[in-house]
């Protein structure tokens, strides 16, 4: 009963998305329920609020904002990990309601399986799909040596330096081919220096694979290096504040793009953009927090 | 993982010793044959010292057998099959308990730790209490109820065999990575591929640690259990040869307990290696 009124209350040419929409998030609302310390009751906690996003097919995008805003909530949306409370997602059209091997997400910190080895790492989604040992071998290999790591698949994760195991996880979600590749701040735990080879390397395999990327991450720089667009969010609720096109040249490997003039208008932008949806976020808290004494006071009479 | 180890007394105890047992293995930096020599010669000083006390008068020979002596009544003991017999029906009887105990704990343990984690909750404070209980001091108890026979036996080892697989499967359950759960889920891993693929191996190394426990644990009280009518078995051995005062087949026992005791941890040791391969992360 609930499905058919959400039927009715969507105007049905809404729910066919442009024909080069990949992703499409809709009204996409999130509330975790925070239990109260003294157990009787919840709170609802609102993660997300009214996300709406269309992502094009092939395009990597970044979603950038401060910790908590609410980043790994919207991929877990998309990843399928979690439903939203209100809203819907589609990919290629279709309403997503749980996971697949259609999208494959990289997790933030590397979720390597610490009991096997690189190879066996890579093939894990190919032995949940069902595909035959020897010819999962020969796939996890092709991927190990797009990400350079020939001669380490024998390895356990914890021989591995942090750069090579992202580049694991990486290969892992590359191995079952997804059209889509969800990233979760990937090179956040990474020296400065493997952090710009990575960036650089994983603009080679997007242009290789031609995979749709949604790429998230605190870095500003990272965010514009790297992307066609990029969301900004601002948190308290995390809401998308705006997308702005990033229309820096390509091939931007090896490049000093980052010294350019647009480079640092764009990058001034972002930052500007967080920096309001900052501010508004402590008015926000200051009335909220207000709106909870009234509250408090309340259920005490 | 501490404070599981130290509610268990018994089992924290046994565990030292295997640690003090262990110490010597573990990797140095010094020659193989210097490294050897500083190993064994505190064993060695004992054992000479053991020979000589009986011999030179310190220590009355009446109680305490030689080393040579124990090895002359060992190899006869052996010859004549008489210390395979009460071997094999100790092994037997502490094996049987062991894999019971492992048998149901496991499966319990994932249970409570992994799904019915508010049912765990609940359970958690009697579980710890009936885990603090000695068997020992059960004993007539469990006579009372299942009399003195196998099954008896068999029973005392399993309640002591049982508690730290539970408690330690039950953490390890508890303490997979939700990382690499959601992982997995990602990856649109069925309920059953989930708990073979992931949760299993990642509560492999405490279900191990569990698995070293309880075997050091129902050796320990196999030997306690023998000792209430049986009519054979090692615990029956010594206090049969303390009845009959045949002093160096007592010690004979001792030796071969002890012998055992340390082959068998070996081998969980062994077998825990083979399967726990990567490495842990500060335990
Ligand atoms: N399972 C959860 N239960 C309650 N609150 C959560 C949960 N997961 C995340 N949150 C809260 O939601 C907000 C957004 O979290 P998250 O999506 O992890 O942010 P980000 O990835 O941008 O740092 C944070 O304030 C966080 O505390
Ligand atoms: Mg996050």
């Amino acid at each position: 009963m609930v499905l058919s009124v959400k039927e009715t209350s969507y105007p049905v040419e809404e729910r066919r998305p442009e024909s080069d929409a990949k992703i499409v998030l809709k009204n996409i609302s999130r509330i975790y329920q925070i239990k109260r310390n003294n157990g009787k009751g919840s709170t609802g906690f609102i993660a997300l609020q009214d996300v709406n996003l269309q992502v094009r097919s092939g395009e990597l995008i970044s979603i950038v904002g401060p910790s908590g805003c609410g980043k790994s909530t919207l991929l877990d949306l998309i990843a399928g990990l979690a439903r939203p409370n209100s809203g819907e997602i589609f990919i290629d059209g279709r309403l997503i309601t749980g996971p697949a091997l259609d999208r494959g997400i990289i997790l933030q910190g590397y979720a390597l399986f610490p009991w096997r080895v690189v190879i066996d790492n890579v093939a894990f989604g190919l032995e949940i799909k069902g595909v035959p040992k020897k010819e999962r071998r020969a796939i996890s290999q092709k991927f190990i040596d797009l990400v350079g790591l020939q001669g380490f698949e024998d390895r356990y994760p914890y021989e591995l330096s942090g750069g090579m195991k992202q580049r694991v996880a990486i290969a892992r979600a590359l191995a079952y081919d997804p059209g889509v590749l969800l990233m979760d701040e990937p090179f956040a735990a990474v020296d400065a220096q493997t952090r710009e080879v990575l960036q650089d390397e994983l603009l080679q395999i997007w242009e290789k694979t031609g995979k749709t990327i949604v790429f998230v991450t605190h870095s500003i720089e990272e965010a514009i290096y790297l992307s066609d667009r990029v969301a900004v969010m601002t948190p308290n609720p995390g809401t998308i504040k705006e997308v702005i096109d990033i229309k820096l040249p390509r091939p931007r490997q090896n490049s000093d793009i980052r010294s350019s003039a647009e480079f640092g208008w764009v990058r001034h932008k972002v930052r500007e953009l967080l920096q309001s949806g900052s501010l508004e976020k402590e008015h926000g808290q200051q009335t909220d927090q207000n709106v909870a004494e009234a509250i408090s006071t309340e259920a005490t009479l | 993982m501490p404070g599981e180890l130290e509610r268990w007394s018994i089992s924290y105890y046994i565990q030292r010793q295997y640690q003090k047992i262990k110490l010597p293995v573990e990797p140095q930096r010094w020659s193989g044959l210097k490294n050897w020599i500083l190993k064994t010669i505190a064993i060695i000083a004992f054992l000479v010292l053991w020979e000589i006390g009986p011999r030179a008068g310190f220590i009355d020979p009446q109680f305490v057998a030689t080393p040579s002596k124990i090895i002359v009544t060992m190899w006869g003991m052996l010859l004549s099959g008489d210390l395979l017999v009460h071997v094999y029906v100790s092994l037997r009887r502490a094996l049987i308990a062991f894999a019971i105990s492992a048998v149901v704990a496991i499966p319990l343990g994932f249970l409570l730790g992994g799904w019915f984690t508010t049912f765990e909750k609940l359970l958690n404070p009697l579980l710890s209490i009936l885990g603090q209980v000695n068997p020992f001091t059960i004993f007539p108890v469990i006579i009372l109820f299942f009399g003195i026979g196998e099954a008896a036996k068999i029973i005392i080892i399993f309640l002591v065999a049982f508690w730290p697989i539970l408690f330690n499967t039950i953490t390890g359950a508890k303490n997979v990575d939700p990382q690499l759960v959601k992982c997995a889920r990602a990856m649109n891993a069925s309920k059953p591929a989930l708990f073979v693929k992931v949760i299993l191996p990642a509560a492999a190394p405490y279900i191990f640690n569990g698995l070293r426990m309880s075997s050091g644990n129902s050796f320990f009280m196999l030997i306690g259990a023998e000792m209430i009518g049986a009519s054979s078995g090692l615990g029956w051995l010594i206090l049969n040869s303390e009845v009959n005062y045949q002093i160096p087949r007592l010690y004979a026992g001792v030796v071969t307990i002890a012998l055992l005791g340390l082959a068998i941890s070996n081998l969980v040791a062994r077998l825990e290696k083979r399967v726990v391969v990567w490495h842990e992360p500060a335990n």
